[in-house]
């Protein structure tokens, strides 16, 4: 299928014998596609993501993106092809941005020291990039010096130096001040107009529901229940589905 | 017999007890920036090595750290030439020892440095594409030099102590000179004093740097 | 080469020679672990009066004290061991056995370190700082020892061995000044014997076995404390 932009197939992981965290996910993207996974802590959902980053070691299925498989099991050893991986962008809940580091040098040490940009280049790659997000007045500034928002989209803007084919976006609003939250969702709001593919996992559901073109409800290391966000959201099909929303509903009421 | 006080004497030794200082300084200054270095390679030996290198390391540490530094320095000066079949001088045998020590309790400083790092920042270099050398070199390194400098410092100022143990294997130190002067001038009281005196006016002001960083960061901590 | 010569006295073995080597080891690793005991008892006690004593609200005897334990935790305990065997003899016309001037150097040394470590833990508790306070005139001696010492000495426990553990290491030291213990034994057997590496290996690995079963304990009281804080 040429429409395929990131094809999962039979991904099994489990944590030693007992733990199985992921029981066979089969899954394909195309390049239009914006994937947002929701679900139950400990279902799988960040899992999955880190395993679609190569963060993960798994113990049966494939990986692709472009066509190529760049996550597989040989030898019962999970095999990265390091070239493809760096088409990947990811960025997580806890910022993780180098503390010791200026924004700056946050955003050009990968390029400069591990992918050969030149440094005048990832300069001004920076400086266009915190442009384009309104942050230029942050860039010799510490993290430490940022509220959660901006190191979020520090954070994001220090993954899309690499110029990344896919973003993958874990829970990035779940550690933040929910007057913060916004500016970041905006953000990535934008990438999405600009036509980047991701996939997101989070627990906006509003949010999910305005960026997705497929959700997939993931709980017990399955994937449930999948479909457009219309379909998961106004009329889930299975009980679990439905019982999650609810949760997730009545949580929001509280929260507004 | 009474003692005659004879603080006259201290200025006829002087010079020669300054030099000794020179040597206990440099000879602690030496080995504590090879055993930081030393101490480094350790921590990620045992860290982020495989079997193979975790454990000699962590046998190295343990040994070192649970033998006394002078059987470790009459070690090298008495036991390895034997084994090598070449001869270490003082000077050398001294700087293994101390550097061999610093090296160990410091890896421990590093170790648990790596600790306070965030596990999340090694998720972020894979997800950034920067390979291992990169990530020690440029995001861990830094981290854990920062992070542990109290503790570095405060194992200086223990190897900077236990260099008086040199003057065993003959090396013209403070404490060597001090107890030949004692010794020669039957006045120990003013010479040794003197000699206390020197590693204390060196130790102790840091000692009070390392309590105040402590206790810096114990207030950037809870801010935080 | 120097190994030919070792292996050549190896073939001339004197039975006799092992055994009496061995009986000279262990008299100096009994005279080690008298002095150490000693020491170790006399410095958990004086620890705790000495911290008790620098907690005080009175200038005249804390800065003496607090001066005490800068002064004995900023020198090498060489320097302390040396200044010990031969100024106090002529400082105060007094003559002592090496191994009692050892006995009472080491224990000076181990009793500051102990200090501090008595007064971290007591004041790492509120309730316990206080009832310290409380009991620093002199006339509430059984307050300070039923009450305030346990649970200082069981909270200090880990640290105060860890010292211990040091002051076995540092006590080598004083085979520089004669004392007839575990080193000075190692060191008179190998340069009469022109075989260093089997007698200093062995004790270091002496010294490395009596070290590792006390950092065994340590880990053990620590877990143990740990358990008792999470129960709480």
């Amino acid at each position: 299928m040429t429409s395929e932009f990131v094809s999962i197939h039979g991904l099994h992981k489990s944590y030693g014998d007992k733990v199985q965290v992921l029981s066979g996910i089969d899954r394909a993207f195309s390049r239009t596609d914006r994937i947002v996974v929701i679900g139950p802590s400990g279902g799988g959902k960040s899992t999955l993501l880190r395993c679609v980053m190569g963060l993960e070691q798994i113990d049966a299925g494939q990986i692709c993106l472009e066509g190529e498989a760049y996550v597989r099991v040989a030898n019962r050893r999970t095999v990265i092809d390091r070239a493809v991986q760096r088409r990947i962008g990811m960025v997580f809940q806890h910022y993780t941005l180098f503390p010791h580091l200026t924004v700056r040098k946050n955003l050009v040490l990968a390029p400069v020291k591990a992918h050969g940009f030149a440094p005048s280049k990832a300069n001004s790659d920076a400086e266009r990039l915190l442009a384009r997000f309104g942050l230029t007045d942050k860039l010799d500034v510490y993290p430490a010096q940022l509220s959660g928002g901006q190191k979020q989209r520090v954070a994001i803007a220090r993954a899309l130096m690499l110029e990344p084919k896919l973003m993958l976006f874990d829970e990035v609003t779940s550690a933040l001040d929910p007057e913060l939250v916004s500016e970041v969702e905006s953000m990535i709001a934008e990438l999405a107009d600009g036509g980047m593919p991701m996939m997101i996992v989070t627990h906006d559901m509003t949010f999910a529901r305005n960026i997705a073109t497929q959700v997939l409800f993931c709980a017990g290391g399955v994937i449930a229940e999948a479909g457009s966000p219309e379909q998961i959201f106004s009329d889930p099909q299975q009980p679990r589905t439905r019982d999650f929303l609810r949760k997730m509903r009545s949580d929001e009421g509280f929260r507004t | 017999m009474i003692y005659s006080f004879d603080f006259s004497i201290l200025i006829k030794y002087l010079p020669a007890l300054l030099r000794g200082l020179m040597i206990t300084l440099e000879v602690s200054a030496v080995s504590i920036l090879a055993g930081i270095v030393l101490g480094f390679l350790l921590a990620i030996a045992r860290q982020f090595g495989g079997p193979w290198l975790a454990t000699p390391a962590m046998a190295i540490v343990e040994f070192v750290r649970g033998v006394p530094v002078l059987i470790q320095i009459f070690w090298v000066f008495f036991c390895l030439p034997a084994i090598i079949g070449m001869d270490i001088g003082s000077t050398l045998s001294a700087a293994l020892a101390l550097t061999l020590f610093m090296g160990a309790i410091s890896s421990e400083s590093f170790r648990a440095a790596f600790a306070t790092i965030d596990k999340d920042q090694y998720d972020a270099t894979v997800a950034l594409g920067m390979p291992m050398r990169v990530t020690m070199l440029y995001v861990i390194l830094p981290q854990a030099l920062i992070r542990a400098t109290p503790t570095l410092l405060s194992n200086a100022i223990t190897v900077f102590k236990e260099s008086a143990i040199v003057s065993a294997v003959g090396m013209a130190d403070i404490m060597f000179v001090g107890r030949n002067i004692s010794s020669a001038s039957g006045h120990p009281i003013e010479i040794l004093t003197v000699v206390a005196a020197a590693y204390f006016i060196v130790a102790w002001p840091m000692t009070l740097l390392v309590g105040n960083l402590e206790r810096r960061r114990l207030e950037r901590m809870s801010a935080a | 080469m120097r190994l030919d010569l070792n292996t050549h006295m190896l073939e001339q073995l004197n039975l006799h020679f092992i055994s009496a080597a061995s009986g000279r080891l262990l008299g100096g690793l009994l005279v080690t672990l008298e002095l150490s005991a000693i020491v170790m008892v006399v410095s958990t006690f004086a620890g705790f009066a000495v911290a008790i004593l620098v907690m005080s609200p009175f200038r005249l005897l804390r800065l003496p004290v607090r001066a005490y334990i800068e002064v004995f935790r900023c020198t090498p305990a060489l320097v302390q061991i040396v200044w010990f065997f031969y100024c106090v003899p002529v400082l105060f016309n007094v003559f002592w056995e090496p191994f009692t001037m050892a006995v009472m150097a080491l224990s000076l040394n181990l009793t500051a370190y102990n200090a501090e470590a008595y007064r971290a833990a007591i004041q790492s508790i509120p309730k316990l700082h206080s009832d310290a306070s409380v009991a620093l005139g002199l006339n509430r001696w059984h307050f300070n020892r039923y009450v305030v010492f346990p649970q200082a000495l069981r909270l200090a426990l880990p640290v105060l061995v860890t010292n211990t553990i040091g002051m076995i290491q540092q006590s080598a030291l004083v085979a520089l000044v004669a004392v007839e213990d575990l080193m000075y034994v190692t060191k008179s057997i190998a340069s009469s014997t022109y075989r260093p590496v089997e007698i200093y290996t062995v004790a270091a690995l002496i010294y490395f076995a009596i070290a590792f079963t006390l950092s065994r304990v340590v880990a053990l009281i620590e877990r143990r404390n740990r358990q008792l804080m999470e129960r709480a």
